[in-house]
């Protein structure tokens, strides 16, 4: 590079085509003039005339200054102009690289690699080892220093994690093998991260750091729960407008492609951090066939939030006897039924024929003896549906009870009076539930008891059945697959005339248990075994950018660890446990970091000012000059011609 | 239509008699009889005034007739500039001036090749003619030889830029006819000054004949001894055959070029 004062040329022989300024200065000036034209009725009496002495008109001063101005542009253009060109780093001495990389480093991933490839061949220029500290949580042990070449492979096949950026918990064991006098390029995601200052403080002990901070902003979307269900954008950008956030989906072709474009709303800024909530109001048809949310334009892991069970609502109908009076509303049995689902649910009610029409996710009949008997209903379930079931008085009552349809277990005819006025036992309570079955967890208060049910004729198959019982052992809920749905029936009441198990608790959550197994939109798989698992199998898996990879060979997840979030063995993606499928999504809370003690690159700063575009510009700006002002000397033939 | 009339006006319809005895309707003069004079041509009146026999002779009134001729070469469309007309128009106006005046005066005009007639009527005939005729897209358009008539005067309005031959022949088969009659020459100011310098590409009007040159300014002598040299031909070639030459500039009065036209007609 040829230095003139704070002028840089990155290819400085190409000058010497200033020379021939001159030169084209007089070979411009001896062009002929562009004659004019002109009509003339005389031109007869010119015809064999010669010209006395020709004369060279000269092109104007102004437009062969015009000229030799732009072709000198053109020239200095070419040779690479650099203004105040600032030697690249600072740093001699063994290069560490630092490379963050967590979901937040996807999306300027390339730059990132170009930086690293550009300081690895300087310091391979150099003679200077180097070593990489790739930040996903993954490296072990003393960082090996080794010659910058080694290095460049690695570091393109590398990519992006799923997780956050992790680094290594001891920087001092890390850093065991690093020579003195380091030289330290911190390729950071601009997200503040356990560890990081820890590690920045030892960096800074051992040499000079120099941080390279992100392009653009970092985003992370995250999921925040509730009845009502939206997203969460966070930012470090501070500017007004955000970017939409793109509801993904499989549209009713079976083509995935973008259902619905949400817009956040106002923003909140806190520590550097601007938040925004996207209400996700979508009707539940829609909401049901999304697959993911993602950030527009964001390749990242982070901005990406993928649909699980808590998304989707289910479309539950209700089918009972509603013809109670105002004054008997607290003994319908679907007043309880509506109180339980309708927070959590979309609830459809009407005959059965109406609510078949609107493809429910699970129905509830409530003391229906009767209605079974529908082969459209029958097929509903074979298809996957999901049929819970309340006995009441009415069945009770009914003489076909016996071979009543679509029952999970065969009941006997009359029922059972286990602690009413009449009787001599007490009201029975509920056993615990048992670890494996779809209630596991579920807490039984000691105050729910049942006065009254339906009992199950004996069977075989009766204990596999039975999902819930009483203390006695009787069964108090039973399920049984049919087809690729399910039937569930309660051995009690939905209303509090047999139980008081509808007034409590334990009602609502096992309603949403049994609502949330229901099949949504999802194809058929055969019926697993459907115990509550201490492991979460991974379906399908997130790359750093947010893409879909194929879970191959991905081990299930412990319980426990899937908790705490996506994490190396643990990357973001959606998982499946048991019956239930779960979403592990990389983004959450974002703190921008702060870098004390440490260079920070500024992206103009490195290769200095270019000129290069600007005097090219200015070369085509002087032609385009040259062009009008040869119009305007050409105008009088314009004239003549017209 | 309107200038020419005012143009026509300003000259003087004067009596356009032959000036001599013959044949016609107004009285010449009183001569003694000689022989050869029928009976039935003494004026007895006069005779019985005195001894001798008169006989009343008429003047002469020849059935003359004036053919106008314009140029339609394209040349003609030309004008030095926008306040100036093109030597077209400039050469209508007069052929039309001439017209009313010589109408006025009783003679039969037309245009060449057409029938002459006296009358008002004939000179809106001549004017709907002569904005209908279309140009040519010649350079050079030719007085027709086969419209002339013995006894007719002509009047010929051209550049006489164009090919000189075709006018020469014209002139030495009129003056074989005994017909007599001018030429009159309209330039533009540009024709006659030629201003023009530097490089100049010149193309006839019609655009067949090119002359390009790098100094204009340098072959202006040389252009205007051509036209000096053209004009001597022309009016020597006019003299010859009895016919008048004279020129006119389009940057000069038309009333100028009309009253010498008149002038030349009339004597």
């Amino acid at each position: 590079m040829l230095l003139l004062g704070p002028l840089g040329f990155l290819t400085p022989w190409i000058l010497i085509g200033l020379a021939a300024l001159p030169v084209l200065w007089l070979i411009l000036r001896a062009m002929p003039p562009t004659p004019k034209l002109v009509r003339f009725p005389g031109t007869r009496l010119l015809l064999g005339l010669r010209d006395p002495h020709p004369v060279a008109r000269h092109t104007p001063w102004w437009l062969l200054l015009l000229r030799v101005l732009a072709i000198g542009a053109l020239i200095l253009g070419a040779a690479g102009p650099v203004w105040k060109p600032s030697p690249e780093g600072a740093g001699q001495g063994p290069l560490l690289i630092v490379m963050d990389a967590g979901w937040a480093a996807a999306p300027d991933w390339p730059q990132r690699q170009a930086r690293v490839l550009r300081a690895l061949s300087r310091a391979e220029a150099e003679g200077q080892p180097a070593a990489m500290l790739i930040a996903d949580g993954r490296a072990e042990g003393a960082l090996p220093f080794q010659p910058a070449g080694e290095l460049a492979g690695p570091l393109r096949a590398l990519r992006p994690a799923a997780w956050e950026t992790r680094y290594p918990p001891d920087p001092e064991a890390a850093l065991a093998a690093a020579p003195s006098g380091l030289s330290v390029l911190w390729l950071s995601d601009g997200l503040d991260h356990p560890d990081q200052a820890k590690w920045l403080a030892a960096l800074t002990a051992r040499g000079n750091v120099t941080v390279v901070p992100p392009e653009g902003p970092r985003r992370a979307l995250e999921l925040v729960p509730g009845d009502q269900p939206a997203l969460r954008l966070r930012t470090t950008a501070s500017g007004a407008d955000a970017p939409d956030v793109l509801a993904i989906g499989v549209d009713p072709q079976g083509t995935p492609r973008e259902l619905a474009r949400l817009s956040p709303a106002d923003p909140v800024a806190e520590d550097g951090v601007t938040t925004r909530l996207v209400p996700i109001t979508l009707p539940s048809e829609l909401r049901n066939r999304i697959t993911r949310f993602e950030v527009e334009g964001n390749a990242s892991a982070g901005a990406v939030v993928l649909a699980d069970d808590s998304l989707r609502r289910r479309k539950v109908a209700l089918i009972g006897d509603d013809r109670a009076s105002e004054g008997q509303r607290l003994l319908s049995p679907l007043h309880y039924l509506r109180r339980a689902l309708a927070p959590t649910t979309d609830l459809i009610e009407g005959g059965l024929g109406d609510v078949l029409l609107a493809t429910p996710d699970v129905i509830v009949l409530a003391d229906q003896p009767g209605l079974g008997e529908a082969p459209a209903l029958r097929d509903w379930v074979e298809q996957g549906g999901l049929l819970i079931r309340f006995v009441g008085p009415r069945m009770a009552a009914s003489e076909r009870l016996s071979d009543e349809p679509l029952l999970p277990v065969r009941l006997r005819a009359g029922g059972r009076d286990v602690g009413g006025a009449l009787a001599w036992g007490e009201p029975r309570g509920i056993e615990p539930f048992a670890p494996d079955g779809p209630f596991a967890g579920l807490e039984v208060p000691g105050d729910a008891t049942v006065r009254a049910q339906l009992l199950a004729e004996p069977a075989p198959d009766l204990a596999s059945r039975t999902i819930a019982r009483l203390t006695d052992g009787t069964p108090l809920v039973t399920r049984a697959s049919l087809g690729q749905g399910q039937l569930v029936l309660f051995h009690t009441t939905a209303n509090a005339e047999w139980s008081n198990l509808a007034i409590s608790g334990l009602f609502v959550e096992m309603l949403d248990r049994l609502v949330r197994s229901a099949r949504v939109n999802r194809p058929a798989a055969p019926e697993t075994d459907q115990a509550e698992q201490p492991f979460w199998t991974p379906e399908l898996v997130l790359d750093g950018f947010g893409r879909v990879t194929e879970a191959e060979a991905s081990a299930p997840v412990a319980a426990a660890d899937f908790a705490r979030g996506p994490a190396p063995g643990a990357p973001a993606g959606l998982y499946r446990g048991g019956e239930r499928l779960k979403a592990l999504n990389a983004g959450g809370p974002i703190r921008p970091a702060n870098w004390h003690g440490a260079r920070i690159e500024r992206g103009t700063e490195t290769p200095g000012l270019a000129l290069r575009g600007w005097l090219i510009a200015l070369a085509a700006a002087l032609f385009a000059l040259d062009a009008l002002g040869s119009a305007w000397l050409a105008r009088g033939r314009q004239r003549a011609l017209a | 239509m309107l200038s020419a009339e005012r143009l026509a006006a300003a000259l003087v319809p004067g009596a356009h008699g032959q000036r001599r005895a013959g044949t016609g309707e107004d009285f010449w003069q009183y001569r003694p009889a000689t022989t050869g004079d029928t009976a039935r041509s003494i004026d007895w009146r006069r005779s019985a005034r005195s001894d001798a026999q008169f006989v009343r002779d008429r003047e002469a009134q020849v059935a003359q007739s004036a053919a106008i001729w314009i140029s339609a070469a394209a040349g003609m469309d030309y004008a030095g500039s926008a306040e100036r007309p093109t030597k077209r128009d400039r050469a209508e106006l007069l052929a039309l001036s001439l017209t009313m005046a010589l109408l006025s005066g009783g003679e039969r005009v037309a245009l060449a090749g057409q029938p002459p007639r006296p009358g008002r009527l004939q000179a809106d005939r001549i004017a709907e003619t002569l904005v209908t005729r279309p140009t040519l897209d010649r350079d050079d358009d030719a007085p027709p030889v086969e419209a002339l008539r013995p006894g007719q005067r002509v009047i010929l309005f051209d550049d006489f830029l164009g090919d000189p031959q075709p006018v020469l022949d014209y002139l030495a088969r009129a003056s074989g006819l005994g017909v007599q009659g001018v030429l009159m020459q309209v330039l533009d100011p540009n024709e006659e000054a030629f201003p023009w310098r530097g490089a100049v590409l010149f193309r006839s009007a019609s655009g067949a004949i090119g002359h390009d040159t790098r100094d204009a300014a340098g072959l202006r002598s040389a252009y205007l001894a051509r036209l000096a040299e053209r004009r001597e031909t022309l009016s020597q070639a006019a003299r010859t055959a009895g016919w008048h030459f004279g020129t006119h500039d389009t940057g000069a009065a038309p009333a100028q070029a009309l009253l010498w036209l008149w002038s030349v007609l009339e004597g």
